[in-house]
């Protein structure tokens, strides 16, 4: 059994904090892709009917502010092991 | 580094009440907001002109966003909703303030507005349907579900606030970042995206979110 200096365990506890943040961020890859595919379909139906651009808009927002939350949750995670640790 | 909000002082001397630079900047705001509403809407007149149009642009606006959502209730909770549209909307532009944070880069000024979002919503549903048509919704469409239901509104608040707070901050710790990097006018562009574009919208957001929890909780 190896024994650690009390600074060596220090130094992989923040290590390992601050891989974990970069890993936590691998989830932003899932709301950009929700987002994009929204933005895509709101062009899509604002090309077929330009008269409902307003609605679209909003609605298309609302929608993407949703898909937004599991990227803010990630990012708050990476904030947190980032700045408490 | 420390993103979060500083304690400047505490109130009365005790520990567990802290002042936070968020919650000074959140009561400068709050007043900033009164004058300005006063200033807006001083002297009406039956045919606008000058800063009458402004307020009465805005309070069409928002009025023509509610409407749809909830039929026939639009200037019920024209207050509620205008409220938290220019209240989250000035904090957040009041971060292009150089040295000044936005109250809204503090979770508990979005928690606050969320659970009072939350109450609201639950307290509408209520009264539309009944004591108990109000309970029975939870076990929709069979009772099986009512623990994921409960879950799911309790969730709500928590989703609607981290939002508001992960854009922000996200945002702030960015440009932070960028001023280290590199000083001068490089980081101005990205106050304009950051603290205008992201801000204003996350305002607008916000506001539609909780007319959407509104509109959910009254069906």
């Amino acid at each position: 059994m190896v024994e650690f200096a009390p600074e060596v365990i220090d130094t992989i506890i923040r290590a390992s904090a601050l891989l974990g943040a970069g890993f936590a961020m691998i989830a932003g890859i899932g709301p950009g892709i929700g987002q994009g595919y929204a933005a895509g379909k709101a062009v899509e139906s604002v090309a077929r009917d330009p008269e409902a651009r307003g609605n679209i808009i909003t609605t298309m927002l609302l929608g993407q502010a949703v898909a937004e939350s599991t990227g803010i949750y990630s990012l708050v995670i990476a904030i947190v092991l980032i700045f408490t640790i | 580094m420390n993103p979060g909000p500083q304690t400047i002082t505490h109130l009365f001397g005790k520990s567990y009440l802290p002042v936070t630079d968020t919650l000074i900047i959140g009561w400068v705001s709050v007043i900033l907001i009164i004058i300005l509403a006063k200033y807006l809407t001083s002297d009406l007149k039956l045919r606008p002109e000058g800063k009458q149009n402004i307020a009465e642009l805005f309070i069409t606006a928002v009025y023509d966003q509610i409407e749809p959502m909830i039929e026939g209730e639009g200037w019920k909770f024209l207050p509620f909703i205008a409220t938290i549209f220019i209240y989250i909307g000035f904090s957040n532009l009041i971060g292009l303030v150089p040295g000044v944070p936005s109250p809204t880069a503090d979770l508990n000024t979005t928690l606050g507005l969320a659970l009072v979002v939350f109450l609201v919503s639950h307290f509408e549903g209520m009264r539309d349907k009944g004591i108990w048509g109000y309970i029975k919704s939870f076990g929709q469409p069979v009772i099986f579900l009512l623990p994921l239901n409960v879950v799911g509104e309790l969730a709500k608040p928590i989703s609607h606030s981290f939002r508001l707070f992960g854009n922000i901050v996200g945002g702030g710790i960015i440009i932070t970042l960028i001023y280290q990097a590199a000083p001068g006018l490089i980081p101005v562009p990205l106050h304009a995206w950051f603290d205008l574009f992201i801000g204003l919208i996350q305002a607008l957001i916000f506001g539609m979110v909780a007319i959407a929890y509104i509109a959910v909780a009254k069906q």
